[in-house]
């Protein structure tokens, strides 16, 4: 009882103390900075939260002459058409594996790259790698998307070797068969992404105290015990908050890449959510429903982001916020 | 729609293909004869010339909007937006607003067009810009002319702001214009509510998207095949294609037929309808039942049988096994590449793509066929619809709604198939699309002849003010083409400018299959549903082509059995199909009334 006295006194006087400060010097000392976040608030404001509110047409029967006042209310109706659909099932697992094997490889190839080009001691040629795995990352998935469908073609490099150096008979479809096409469409996600996670992970990297590892070495640490005792846990945190905030993207299968790689025979394994709402939403006109399946994807996200970010607290004792 | 918007566009594409080839080819092509008496100096590039209406008297024998026969005695204004495609090129100080067809228009017809906006029509912009006005609820020019999705007409239509055209048409229209939309039934279909229609056609050369079937000749001679008469015939001749090495490489890289039914089984390329035809089916429309009533294509039993002879050819190794991952113009490589030795496509494969053949195999051959006939003799083709690429809507409230048909009689009058000696004979302007040389030639070339072609922004292309028209190519007659090429291929020897430029520019190959094409015209199966989209079929389109699309796509290759075609059907109707198929044929019974 006492104690929580003590305590409320404590806010009490540690509030008057913020209401003193912001009164008089706080505000008078930082208003530049203020001003200098303005700009970046209103912008924010303006394109971020103003245009939240076409997330009404959810709920409508939207019709763009009608606009956003006249068009007709129909409630939760859209959301009832998107869990009736019969391949909603099929269509939500294929995007939360496709999604989900995304992030775990996205995590883990870069991270171990990032530890053995960190072992690199010659500077230029861990340069060179750095920069020319990163490339992919700025190429488009349309072009991508043109020179895989050529390399994975029945007569393509890839099957041409397969053939020729290991006696493989029949070609693969690797993009008309649905459980290579899962896999191809993974794998080369993983190829295009795994530069810039490298990038990030090359950053922590650095920034590891130099001390820890001379105190390692005073204990007679080999390279390996280094690796396992110094460099995995200072990267932890920052794997942490990739991980989770990946976790957001659990339903982003990633539509440049499925829509410029698929075919009618993968739709069983291959169609994601965004796929699906481009030919209902989009090609038949059904903005109402495309975006209550958006406001679907961003509320799954956005629970999962705050579970992740709890149990990473929980577990690793990590704060992001 | 979204696949007729594509052929839409490759309607104007090869539109501006064929111009652009007329441009080069014109260069050598002496046109001797000079425009005889060319009376005022056109060559002022000011094209403000022989304004004959000049003579009439102003106020006296106009009718009660002003029309004098030739112009509005009182020049009047018509508002209107626009996109400006890619297509269009400006002489340095002129833009869409500001020109020399303006200005011709504005003084030789009275009508002056005023843009409310005008947005360069790239990523859509220029439908996006419409929908939002639509949504913003703007006010509306007097015209709004569209070359696009029929989603986008049907929006404006159900807008409630533009009028019925009933009266105008009939009452404005010249003769021209209603025999060209009177050359196919359906012309108005798309657009009509009720009976009234809502919007005016843009007309394009007809039979221009119906299909041939393109062997390789070469390969032909070389293994002594004959000219295929039904699908058996075909079937020996893929055969020969796939295991007896056309190409003389020594390797098994060829093989019989290209085809790309990623999107589905009704291309404008690489088509495979046909198969479904030979059937007596059509894929992917709506065909007419024996008992009048509409049924879909794509879940009538005689598709169950072209699928089961689509998967022979994939056993056989006849057609490439990446076929059902490629679409329409990525499966004509198969052909251009050189693997493949027939092809289903339009009479203009030779213009495009078949140049990249040629490229590729120095010295390959090619011929258009008669689409063979199946088992039982049948023998259909897609296609049959009106030529239509786009639609324009006139405001209710427009103070002139006559204006636009005036317009467009104009150019039908005029600019359609002009003759020798006339105003338009080389092209809208001198010193823009056309010059003259000292030797009297006609010349399209401006970076040849710099002075000839003053005020060039950009010399290498030729500035057409046609394309500033409000009805985009002014005006095409749509049996021009085909006639033409008919004349031609008859060995008539060319009269008119238009013949001539489609004698220098059509290859025989391409003439050839024109004349393929109207022998044929009978196995023509028209899409039966001109519509706006059902409400079942807004929400359940997708849903029912995804079941058509993959379980055809695994029947082919070989990972379902045949049987579950019958499942997709019962599937189709229970999802949704039987509601369609109800819809389909109540606005037909509407429509047809």
């Amino acid at each position: 009882m006492g104690t929580t006295t003590k305590a409320i006194a404590g806010n009490e006087v540690l509030q008057q103390e913020m209401d003193k400060s912001k009164s008089r010097g706080f505000l008078k000392r930082t208003w530049p900075l203020h001003i200098m976040l303005l700009p970046a608030v209103i912008l924010q404001f303006i394109f971020v939260y103003v245009p939240l509110g076409g997330l009404v047409i959810a709920f409508q029967d939207y019709k763009p002459y009608d606009g956003i006042f006249h068009s007709k209310w129909v409630g939760l109706e859209h959301f009832k058409f998107m869990f009736d659909y019969p391949d909603i099932k099929q269509v939500i697992t294929n995007t939360a594996l496709i999604a989900g094997l995304k992030i775990i490889c996205g995590i883990i190839v870069p991270f171990v790259f990032a530890l053995l080009l960190n072992e690199v001691s010659f500077n230029p040629f861990k340069r060179t790698v750095q920069t020319l795995v990163y490339l992919p990352y700025f190429i488009s998935w349309v072009f991508l998307g043109g020179i895989l469908n050529d390399m994975l073609a029945s007569d393509g490099i890839i099957n041409s070797v397969l053939h020729n150096w290991f006696g493989v008979k029949e070609s693969i479809l690797f993009l008309g068969d649905g459980n290579w096409f899962r896999f191809v469409v993974v794998l080369s996600d993983v190829w295009q992404q795994f530069g810039y996670g490298t990038i990030v992970y090359l950053a922590a990297l650095a920034g590891v105290n130099p001390a820890l590892y001379e105190a390692a070495e005073v204990d007679g640490a080999t390279r390996w015990k280094q690796t396992w005792h110094v460099t995995i846990p200072s990267l932890l945190p920052i794997v942490i908050v990739v991980g989770t905030l990946a976790l957001g993207n659990i339903l982003n299968a990633g539509f440049d890449q499925i829509f410029n790689l698929y075919n009618p025979l993968v739709y069983s394994k291959g169609d994601i959510i965004d796929t699906f709402v481009y030919r209902t939403g989009i090609l038949n006109g059904q903005y109402s429903l495309a975006t209550a399946v958006g406001i679907f994807k961003s509320l799954i996200g956005f629970v999962l982001i705050i579970v992740g970010y709890k149990l990473a607290q929980k577990y690793a004792d990590y704060k992001i916020f | 729609m979204h696949n007729s918007m594509k052929k839409l566009m490759l309607v104007s594409l090869t539109g501006v293909l064929a111009a652009s080839l007329a441009a080069c080819g014109s260069n050598n092509n002496t046109n001797g004869n000079k425009p005889s008496n060319d009376p005022a100096a056109t060559s002022s590039g000011n094209a403000a010339a022989t304004n004959n209406a000049g003579t009439d008297n102003a106020g006296s024998g106009a009718d009660e909007t002003g029309w004098d026969g030739k112009k509005y005695v009182e020049p009047i204004t018509l508002t209107t937006v626009k996109g400006v495609g890619t297509n269009y090129f400006f002489k340095t100080g002129e833009t869409m607003e500001n020109n020399v067809l303006q200005k011709y228009m504005k003084d030789n017809l009275g009508i002056d067009v005023k843009y409310d906006w005008v947005v360069t029509d790239t990523n859509d912009a220029y439908k996006t810009k419409l929908r939002l006005m639509l949504s913003s609820g703007e006010k509306m020019p007097d015209v709004i002319t569209y070359r696009g999705d029929m989603e986008t007409v049907n929006m404006l239509i159900d807008s409630g702001q533009f009028m019925s055209v009933n009266e105008l048409f009939d009452k404005y229209a010249g003769d021209e214009y209603k025999k060209a939309a009177a050359l196919n039934p359906d012309t108005f279909l798309p657009v009509t509510r009720d009976g009234e229609k809502m919007a005016l056609p843009v007309l394009d050369y007809a039979y221009n998207d119906d299909m041939v079937l393109w062997l390789r000749q070469d390969w032909m001679d070389k293994l002594g095949l004959q000219a295929p008469k039904t699908v058996a015939d075909l079937e020996a001749i893929m055969d020969a294609f796939t295991n007896k090495d056309p190409d003389g490489n020594g390797k098994p890289d060829t093989f019989g037929m290209a085809l790309g039914f990623k999107n589905g089984f009704l291309n404008w390329m690489t088509d495979v309808s046909w198969l479904f035809g030979a059937y007596g089916t059509m894929p992917g429309q709506w065909n007419k039942a024996a008992d009048g009533t509409l049924s879909f294509g794509s879940v009538d039993p005689a598709a169950k049988q072209a699928l089961s002879t689509l998967k022979t050819w994939m056993d056989k190794g006849w057609i490439s096994k990446d076929s059902g991952l490629k679409d329409d113009t990525s499966g004509s490589e198969f052909f251009t590449k050189g693997q493949a030795g027939a092809i289903v496509g339009r009479n203009w494969l030779p213009d495009w793509p078949f140049g990249d053949l040629i490229n590729n195999v120095p010295g390959a051959k090619y011929k258009a066929y008669p689409i063979p006939a199946g088992p039982d003799g049948k023998i259909g083709s897609q296609s049959g619809n009106p030529s239509v690429n786009g639609w324009m809507l006139i405001n209710k409230k427009a103070a002139h709604p006559e204006a636009l048909l005036r317009y467009y009689n104009f150019f039908f009058d005029n600019w359609a198939n002009p003759q020798k000696g006339s105003e338009f004979e080389n092209g809208f302007a001198e010193g823009y699309d056309w010059a003259k040389l000292p030797d009297g030639t006609i010349t399209k070339d401006p970076q040849k002849y710099p002075d000839l072609f003053p005020n060039y922004a950009d010399r290498t292309h030729l500035v057409e003010p046609i394309y500033y028209s409000l009805t985009f190519e002014g005006a095409r007659q749509p049996a021009l083409y085909a006639d033409t090429m008919i004349k031609l291929y008859n060995g008539e020897a060319p009269t008119t400018p238009y013949e001539e430029q489609t004698k220098a520019v059509r290859k025989p190959e391409n003439l050839e299959a024109m004349k393929i094409v109207m022998d044929q015209k009978d196995i023509r199966m028209k899409n039966y549903f001109q519509g706006p989209l059902t409400e079942t079929m807004k929400s359940k389109n997708e849903l029912l082509n995804k079941l058509v699309n993959e379980s055809y796509s695994k029947i082919i290759y070989g990972q379902a059995p045949l049987d579950s075609f019958d499942t997709m059907v019962e599937n189709w109707k229970k999802s949704g199909g039987d509601q369609v198929t109800k819809e389909v044929n109540d606005w037909y019974a509407s429509a047809s009334k």
